[in-house]
């Protein structure tokens, strides 16, 4: 009924991305938070929980797990684009400063890059509910779209706002080079404490847990009405890739949240202990109580409240950059 | 290989089909046994929403006519390895249901099961048991 597929061929592909060290460095301190954050839930609703390294084991063990592709479905593309969504986080890793660790070269992107490689995940599901045949994965491609039409303003505001704070100072009208931005913040202060930014940092926390699916917005993937949505018809290697995909997502989100807001003026080995603190920070509090606070909203709440309210600080808080300036 | 086998075998994900059970047992699965109360998720374990995820399958109900077909068509689709558990009286043996026209099974005359966990409703205690067996049986399979 199935066709099965060999896994080593997918291990190779994978072996050369993983070995980077950069990337596979962000791997890990992804997976370790994802551990952090079943443990923390488990112990809010009093239970033990599973180990630390529970997210490591569940990748591992999804390798040896057979893979197979529904009657039906494009196999070429159904078994390339979890590789394609993995692929573009590890390389947005790569364009976001972590500030006095890390500085990206300007010639490989900037903002507007990020932008756009921020965007692949939620193509590359939306593609995979279609590609697999199935109808919970036809109503996760269309959730996906609703959501990811949702929250795209919002961000494409904020991430201008920040733009064009930081290039009417120097100057031009706007600058997209995310070390301008974050030398601009370690001369004149963070952008978290000016009152005029705060819309803009609203709008960012309030995108962050429709993008990376937390409740009350995980409903294109909502395992229990959709049955997982785009992931329902994959499984073993390339169910991985997905896994890894969103975490790599995650840490990419909380880094560029830190680069446009907060980055410290600390260098060296003190600078990296800061940024793995704010990150872990800032992702207990939005993603870990907030997933163990709310259920899961209906698409259409979803949808109306991501265009009331995060449009409209994200507004507000262009307006207020541009009345400033 | 070992090393990998002894990781593999703490992230079992378990799945339920319910095979036309009087939901005894899915609430015992549900509510008490697995994740919000005794927390098996200390083994490793979480459950899953499609078949395609699953490594440990529990099957609960006698096996009515009327979802024979579809049970059985969702067990194929889950990939190998798998182990199976029955939970309940009724996969086993009929339970209360024996002999009825409507009933068809029990399971083990379509599928293989591994570990009989009978029961009406069985102990939260005893799944949890059987499920750390099926996981032992789900290491040798890796």
């Amino acid at each position: 009924m199935f066709e099965m597929m060999n896994t080593l061929e997918l291990k190779v592909i994978l072996a050369p991305l993983i070995l980077l060290p950069a990337t596979f460095g962000a791997l890990i301190f992804g997976l370790l938070l994802k551990g952090v954050d079943r443990i923390l839930i488990a112990r809010l609703q009093r239970r033990i929980g599973p180990p630390l390294l529970q997210p490591f084991f569940d990748i591992i063990k999804l390798m040896q797990k057979q893979s197979m592709v529904p009657i039906g479905a494009p196999r070429k593309l159904f078994l390339a684009l979890p590789l394609l969504g993995a692929c573009s986080m590890f390389l947005a890793i790569g364009l976001v400063p972590i500030p006095g660790v890390y500085e990206p070269s300007a010639q490989f992107g900037d903002l507007l890059v990020l932008l756009y490689l921020l965007a692949i995940p939620a193509i590359v599901l939306m593609l995979a509910g279609s590609a697999s045949g199935s109808t919970f994965g036809a109503i996760g491609f269309s959730r996906e779209m609703s959501i990811m039409l949702a929250y795209e303003g919002p961000l494409l505001l904020v991430i201008v706002s920040v733009a064009i704070k930081t290039g009417l100072s120097q100057g031009q009208f706007i600058t997209f080079s995310l070390m301008d931005i974050v030398q601009y913040q370690q001369l004149n202060g963070s952008f978290l404490f000016d009152p005029w930014m705060w819309p803009a940092v609203l709008a960012y926390l309030s995108f962050i847990p429709a993008n990376l699916g937390i409740p009350p917005f995980d409903i294109p993937e909502a395992e229990s009405e959709v049955l997982e949505g785009p992931l329902c018809e994959y499984s073993g290697p390339a169910l991985a890739l997905f896994k890894i995909m969103s975490t790599m997502k995650t840490i990419v989100v909380l880094a560029l949240g830190i680069a446009l807001f907060c980055p410290g003026t600390n260098t060296g080995m003190w600078a990296a202990v800061i940024f793995v603190f704010k990150c872990s920070l800032f992702f207990l509090l939005t993603k870990s109580l907030l997933r163990a606070s709310v259920g899961r909203m209906r698409i259409d709440q979803a949808f109306l409240f991501y265009f009331k309210w995060p449009e409209l600080l994200g507004v507000v808080g262009l307006l207020l950059i541009v009345l400033q300036g | 290989m070992s090393f990998i086998t002894n990781v593999s075998k703490q992230s079992p994900w378990l799945y339920r089909i319910n095979a036309g059970s009087c939901n005894g047992c899915d609430v015992e699965l549900a509510t008490t046994a697995l994740i919000p109360r005794y927390d098996v998720e200390r083994l490793g374990c979480q459950y899953c929403g499609t078949p395609k995820h699953a490594d440990i399958v529990l099957i609960t109900g006698p096996l009515t006519a009327r979802v024979k077909e579809k049970v059985l068509q969702v067990y194929k689709e889950i990939p190998a390895p798998k182990v199976t558990v029955a939970v309940g009286i009724c996969p086993i043996s009929g339970g209360v249901f024996r002999d009825s026209y409507a009933i068809e099974g029990p399971i083990d005359k379509y599928i293989n099961v591994d570990v009989n966990i009978p029961g009406c409703p069985p102990r939260p205690q005893a799944i949890i048991e059987g499920i750390a067996m099926a996981i032992e049986i789900w290491k040798e399979r890796l």
